[in-house]
């Protein structure tokens, strides 16, 4: 029961940092959302010893393990969205392959030659 | 009926994870497949898509917190991120240009509709910043999420197969592609190649966000006509 208390309890401090983010954002009007802003500013309070991780890491390791329930409402409105794929379903195979494609290779090939020109003798 | 679609949710999202814990199939995606089972128990017990919406809202505001909880890894690997520093944020600058650039042009050459590029751009990212940029730039959140979990499902398929084709050995320069172009599907991947892999892999799913949140503005306003 404690436990699930101090998730809790964690998971509002990390809300707190979303609203800082949000704040922030819209206070020096970057076209930034708030999580992403919060992100960097609790990473930033680690940093600094500002948040020590002891407070925050029940509740962020509990949300990140079940990330992926949070995905499901927001693809649930694909149900109205059938016809997109219907019409458009071939272009945009192609484009998400392509792209993904091109993607995949130059981010490998990049930190690849950068890795060996800086450790030339691991692998 | 907050109660009921919060529960039908849950039940949706442990059966298809059971299912893909015992298949282990990256097809069986626990995202489009937890979805799939929401909208057909809505449809089969007649419930209008309005009246999921309240519990639909309830559940993704949870999405920030998430979010804003990726810099506790981030910082938990803050060493293995300034070891290869150089080679991690120019493999994630460039990949996630990359990914943005060629999907706007690939999208613009077969002629797809705005709504639909807009929410083509943030595909190689995690769902919750790809929610965000669609909700901030224009863009459909459920076509976006659905691109994203596509581009995941065919990097973690066939993207190891392919960097292995092109010559990528470096257990570092691996897991940041799968990483960076595939997000959490793709640092999943990572993580049965090695330890190291799928460390790099969810650092670059993490900073691939955050750069193609910050990029999203000026990327659109170039390559997206009004």
């Amino acid at each position: 029961m404690l436990r699930v208390l101090k998730v809790i309890a964690q998971i509002g401090l990390l809300s707190l940092f979303v609203w800082l983010g949000g704040r922030l954002a819209s206070l020096t009007g970057l076209p930034l959302p708030g999580n992403v802003v919060g992100l960097i500013l609790l990473y930033l309070a680690l940093s600094t010893g500002l948040v020590k991780l002891e407070l925050i890491q029940e509740g962020a390791d509990f949300l990140l393990r079940h990330l992926v329930f949070f995905f499901i409402p927001a693809a649930v409105d694909l149900m109205n969205w059938g016809g997109v794929f219907y019409q458009y379903g071939f272009r945009l195979a192609l484009a998400i392959a392509g792209s993904t494609l091109l993607t995949f290779g130059v981010a490998g090939h990049v930190s690849q030659w950068l890795r060996r020109r800086n450790h030339p003798c691991v692998s | 009926m907050m109660g009921f679609g919060i529960s039908l949710t849950l039940g949706a999202y442990f059966l298809a994870k059971a299912l893909y814990m015992k298949f282990r199939h990256p097809l069986l995606n626990v995202v489009l497949l937890g979805a799939t089972l929401v909208a057909v128990a809505l449809l089969l017990l007649k419930i209008p898509y309005q009246a999921y919406l309240p519990a639909r809202s309830l559940m993704m505001s949870l999405l920030g917190p998430a979010t804003v909880g990726l810099a506790v890894p981030l910082y938990r690997n803050r060493q293995l991120l300034s070891r290869h520093a150089p080679a991690i944020l120019a493999g994630v600058g460039l990949g996630t240009l990359t990914s943005v650039v060629s999907v706007a042009w690939l999208a613009a050459f077969v002629a797809l509709p705005r709504e639909v590029v807009l929410s083509l751009l943030p595909k190689s990212v995690t769902i919750p910043f790809a929610l965000e940029i669609v909700r901030l730039h224009g863009g459909s959140q459920a076509l976006a999420s659905a691109f994203v979990v596509a581009t995941g499902t065919l990097g973690s398929v066939f993207g190891g197969a392919l960097l292995t084709r092109v010559g990528v050995q470096d257990p570092i320069a691996r897991g940041l592609a799968m990483g960076t172009g595939s997000h959490g599907q793709g640092t999943a991947m990572a993580f049965l190649e090695g330890q190291e892999q799928g460390t790099v892999a969810g650092l670059a799913m993490t900073l691939a966000g955050i750069t193609t949140t910050l990029l999203a503005p000026l990327l659109i306003r170039l390559l997206v006509k009004a």
